[in-house]
């Protein structure tokens, strides 16, 4: 016998869904950056004719209600704001939005001004994640990003002005050669600027990008293990005594600002991607967009939806996720993950959760398992070493 | 029976043994160049191709029509040339009347080829000395001459000069095989005497075992004996090898050809032993048949312990062709289920592995290879431990003996302080050296076998640029102040890393296996402290620090199986680990002693 039927991860995942349109476009492409875009800006038009037409491709996909729309890119934020309206209407026509709902989207802070910030408001984007990355100059400049830090300072008033609510920033640290206090002050810098959200990634070496060469040919030199360890633990001390929570690896929120979006991503939620690359999840089946402009204009032409790949996950690879993505972020339960897969953790790695408590590594609250700080460090080689030690009948 | 020839052809690996006898076969049109392609069609296992030597030996049938214009049959018996089949390479000289000995002209005469020369003389057999590749720009051939000539005491005009490569002087040697090798003696009327110097097992037929008959006649349908098995058989089939098998339907004294005698164990047809007639028996062997006997001895375990079943089918298959293989269960703490297998040598057990990968698809944990220690107790019982992590107590123990071999090295004398260096350090006792010509030395150690099956021979061609060669044999066991050494993993022990070193050496061992194997184990989400121990007694201490971060703190949108992909490849790589308490332990760390730096 399987588990219960209503307990089952892909009738759960119905609930709410997230709608992603990826923006293929940037001024210059940044040094680390694999997302897919391309850096010249002609071809929008004829990108945004084809975005409308694969959203109405999907037009049947589903009357239940999508509670999060998010632009991102590439650069978002060089779309003109009625040309976001007007995907907006579109959704809106074609779907059941929320009336809730988080609609994000990803600006470049050499992209925008109030005024444009206030058009994108009124076409109806309610939150808007500005990439920063960091406020030396000399960093912005290596990482070849297209505006200067007193720009990321003032789009980030001037979205202030025009209203906004909901702001995050991006930030990246363990760059070459960073140290504790030039990456302390920009944390600092991001919290004096009071955004309800923030992002910090760990600038991660990237196959094929210019930054992978750089390193190849000893250009530039990553930051060792231990430092790149010290700066995450800096960083989580600095924004929890704050007063941001964490709720994921990355991601730092004030109380109930967390991104909905992106916490859908963590919890098999629905989304449907849009535009070249874009991913989509869809009740066990997952499928991605061909990531090159010119095929996918193409194949929109002829009507086709212009998928790359897909695969639909076995429940081992459900089991999985969920392990993974449940420990970068709030946590897992045990007793959900035995009724919807027939799997008991603690039979195969119950020495293993046990010993990750013991050493400080993990919080166990009953049948909620969760990593602190410390066990955040090592999320991944617990994904690895609790999965290993379990195998789906 | 004028008309046959039976040899063979002696060589160092790398001297060209393979493309002489591809040219033999392309020049008596047994095989076309075109069938010839690219490769040497003698070393038909993909293992030997790749490794360019001879691993197990095969026979084959040419025709020749003889400058006397009568029509021959030769047969080449090919042989192994390494160090660790010696036995193997006595067989099938005894199935020959003759040999070539085939010396590169630019390296001259190597240790493992004069063992096997001695052998062939030993065995009576016709030496044609041939100089190969006397193309080659370094090619010394007066000097290599001179070497054959001290070595046989032949003359000067009887050295084939050869290129094989060039196609040079191929006529001259099948007229020396025809014209200088006596042609088989034996009579066909008298009871049967066949000598088994190969053995290979077929999944369809069985075995089938390649013989020389010495005396007698084979037909098919005879009732055979197999003299050391005692086992009957009905010869199913029997015929001759040409580049495959030919069914004759019989085979007679002076032949070289295969029976199938419908044998299902690989043990009833061991080579060396006689195949004779049941109803009308010879008197007794032919000479010269010894149970292999293993020298060196590892665990075999599978990577995943699920495949205990299959490893053991594997290895009862192998054995089916591989009769001095030798293996039986075990078990260990740290790999689970496996086999402790008994090897010729070292070379013997790396192609043991790879053919288990290869042929078989193992994925194989192989452990730290030693000798067996006979080790006297002190109620007087004599136990024989080829497993360290089975020695006995040392409370209980009398006195330890190890296999002590004799080696034979021949190298450049610029190199002979190296030579000597290397071999005392591995507490080998000199004996004498003798000068084979003014450049090259011949030196004789008594030797400990555990100290060669490490890394002996790589270090041996390393501090010699790869001029001295080495040959040995088993001499006898010998008392020696042995201790066992034991490695912990925060304190636990590691029963499959446990070895047996000498006292004097111990502490050294112990540090370097443990700064090894630091090296060698990731690091886990703990510290791991590594020790190495003699009894309760902790020798040698390192540790390898907790991980400090493995997290991908990275933006990665909806694209989920990217990550998902990565944690998939981990788990992979964890259960491929064995686990002795909480420690992961990669495959790597046990055979970490192999890999240890001087």
């Amino acid at each position: 016998m399987g588990p219960p039927l209503f307990a089952h991860p892909l009738i759960r995942a119905i609930l709410l869904a997230g709608l992603y349109l990826h923006i293929p476009f940037c001024e210059h492409k940044c040094i680390y950056c694999d997302f897919y875009s391309i850096e010249s800006l002609d071809p929008i038009d004829s990108f945004v004719a084809a975005l409308k037409l694969e959203i109405a491709m999907q037009s049947g996909r589903s009357a239940d209600p999508f509670e999060t729309i998010f632009f991102g890119g590439g650069t978002p934020s060089l779309l003109a704001p009625r040309t976001v309206g007007e995907i907006l209407e579109l959704l809106h026509a074609t779907f059941t939005i929320d009336a809730g709902a988080e609609v994000t989207l990803e600006a470049n802070p050499g992209t925008v001004d109030e005024r444009k910030l206030a058009e994108l408001r009124s076409v109806g984007i309610n939150r808007v994640s500005f990439g920063v990355q960091s406020f030396h100059e000399d960093d912005l400049k290596f990482l070849t990003r297209i505006h200067s830090a007193d720009q990321a300072r003032d789009s980030v008033r001037a979205a202030r002005r025009a209203g906004f609510d909901n702001l995050s920033l991006d930030l990246i640290f363990s760059l070459p050669g960073q140290t504790m206090e030039r990456w302390d002050a920009n944390l600092r810098s991001a919290i004096a600027l009071e955004p309800e959200h923030i992002s910090c990634y760990s600038l991660i070496v990237e196959k094929g990008t210019p930054l992978a060469r750089m390193v190849e040919s000893h250009q530039v030199s990553t930051l060792p293990v231990e430092s790149d360890a010290r700066l995450y633990e800096h960083t989580m001390d600095v924004l929890l005594s704050a007063g941001f929570e964490q709720y994921e690896i990355s991601n730092f929120a004030r109380p109930g600002l967390r991104s909905r979006h992106n916490s859908n991503y963590w919890n098999h939620t629905n989304y449907v991607g849009f535009g070249p690359s874009a991913h989509s999840y869809w009740n066990g089946r997952r499928w991605w967009n061909i990531s090159n402009l010119r095929t996918y204009l193409e194949k929109i032409d002829s009507g086709e939806l212009p998928v790359a790949g897909e695969e639909s996950l076995t429940s081992q690879q459900l089991l999985d996720e969920e392990v993974m993505l449940g420990l970068r972020s709030g946590g897992i339960d045990l007793d959900g993950i035995e009724r919807r897969y027939g799997v008991r953790l603690e039979d195969g790695s119950g020495e293993e959760l046990l010993r990750l408590v013991a050493d400080g590594m993990a919080v166990r609250d009953g049948s909620h398992f969760r990593l602190t700080c410390r066990g955040y460090l090592i999320s991944d080689e617990v994904s690895g070493s609790l999965l290993s030690r379990v195998e789906m009948v | 029976m004028e008309q046959v020839r039976n040899f063979c052809i002696i060589a160092h690996i790398d001297h060209g043994k393979s493309t002489i006898a591809d040219r033999l076969l392309e020049r008596t049109g047994t095989v076309t160049a075109r069938e010839m392609k690219t490769n040497q069609v003698l070393d038909d296992m993909e293992l030997e191709q790749e490794r360019g030597i001879t691993i197990k030996l095969h026979a084959i049938q040419m025709k020749y029509q003889a400058r006397d214009g009568k029509p021959y049959t030769l047969n080449l018996i090919d042989t192994p040339g390494h160090v660790d089949f010696s036995y193997e390479v006595s067989r099938s000289l005894a199935a020959c009347e003759g040999a070539l000995l085939v010396v590169d002209a630019s390296q001259g005469v190597e240790a493992q080829t004069i063992s096997n020369l001695y052998l062939a003389i030993d065995a009576g057999l016709e030496i044609i000395p041939v100089i190969n590749k006397i193309d080659l720009p370094s090619a010394m051939v007066d000097t290599v001459k001179h070497q054959i000539m001290d070595l046989i005491g032949c003359k000067d005009e009887e050295i084939i000069l050869t290129s094989a490569k060039m196609k040079i002087g191929v006529d001259e040697i099948l007229e020396a095989v025809v014209t200088r090798i006596a042609p088989p003696k034996g009579d066909p009327d008298a009871p049967l005497a066949a000598l088994i110097f190969d053995s290979i097992f077929d999944g369809y037929r069985g075995s089938i075992v390649y013989v020389r008959v010495m005396a007698g006649t084979i037909n098919e349908k005879d009732k055979i004996r197999f003299f050391a098995t005692d086992k009957v058989f009905e010869a199913e089939e029997v015929g001759i090898l040409d580049m495959r098998r030919v069914r004759t339907g019989t085979l007679s004294a002076g032949d070289v050809g295969y029976i199938i005698p419908g044998a299902r164990d690989v043990h009833d047809t061991k080579v060396g032993d006689t195949v004779t007639n049941a109803a009308r028996p010879a008197d007794g062997p032919l000479p010269g048949y010894k149970e292999a006997k293993p020298m060196v001895f590892a665990g075999l375990y599978p990577v995943n312990s699920d495949n205990f079943a299959d490893l053991r089918d594997s290895l009862e298959k192998l054995r089916m062709n591989d009769a001095s293989l030798i293996f039986e269960p075990e078990s260990s703490v740290a790999l689970g289920f496996g086999f402790r297998a008994g090897f010729l040598g070292l070379l013997h057990m790396e192609i043991i592995q790879e053919r288990l990968e290869r042929e078989y698809e193992q994925e194989l944990i192989t452990t730290v290879p030693n000798v067996e220690y006979r080790v006297v107790k002190l109620n007087g019982d004599v136990v024989l431990v080829d497993n360290p992590a089975f020695m006995p107590e040392a409370g209980d123990i009398e006195r330890v003996e190890e296999p002590i071999i004799k080696a034979q090295i021949i190298v450049p004398t610029e190199y002979i302080g190296n030579i000597m260096k290397l071999c005392t350090d591995r507490r080998g006792v000199y004996k004498n050296t003798t000068y084979i010509d003014p450049t090259r030395a011949d030196l004789r150690y008594e030797m400990p076998l555990s100290e060669i099956i490490f890394d002996f021979y790589d270090k041996l061609k390393s501090t010699s640029r790869g001029y001295a060669s080495l040959d040995y044999e088993f001499f006898e066991n010998r008392e020696s102040d042995l201790v066992k050494l034991d490695i912990l993993l925060n304190g636990e022990p590691v029963d499959a890393l446990s070895v047996i070193v000498h006292r004097e050496r111990s502490y050294e061992w112990g540090k370097k296996l443990c700064a090894k194997l630091r090296k060698l184990i990731p690091r886990q989400m703990f510290e791991v402290v590594i020790q190495a121990a003699i009894g309760s007694k902790i020798i040698a201490r390192d540790s390898i620090s907790a991980m400090r971060k493995n997290v991908i703190a990275k933006c990665y949108g909806g694209d989920i199986s990217r990550k998902r992909k990565l944690l998939e490849k981990q788990k992979e790589g964890k259960r491929r680990m064995k686990q002795v308490g909480r420690v992961e332990i990669p495959q790597e760390a046990f055979l970490a002693v192999l890999a240890m730096e001087e």
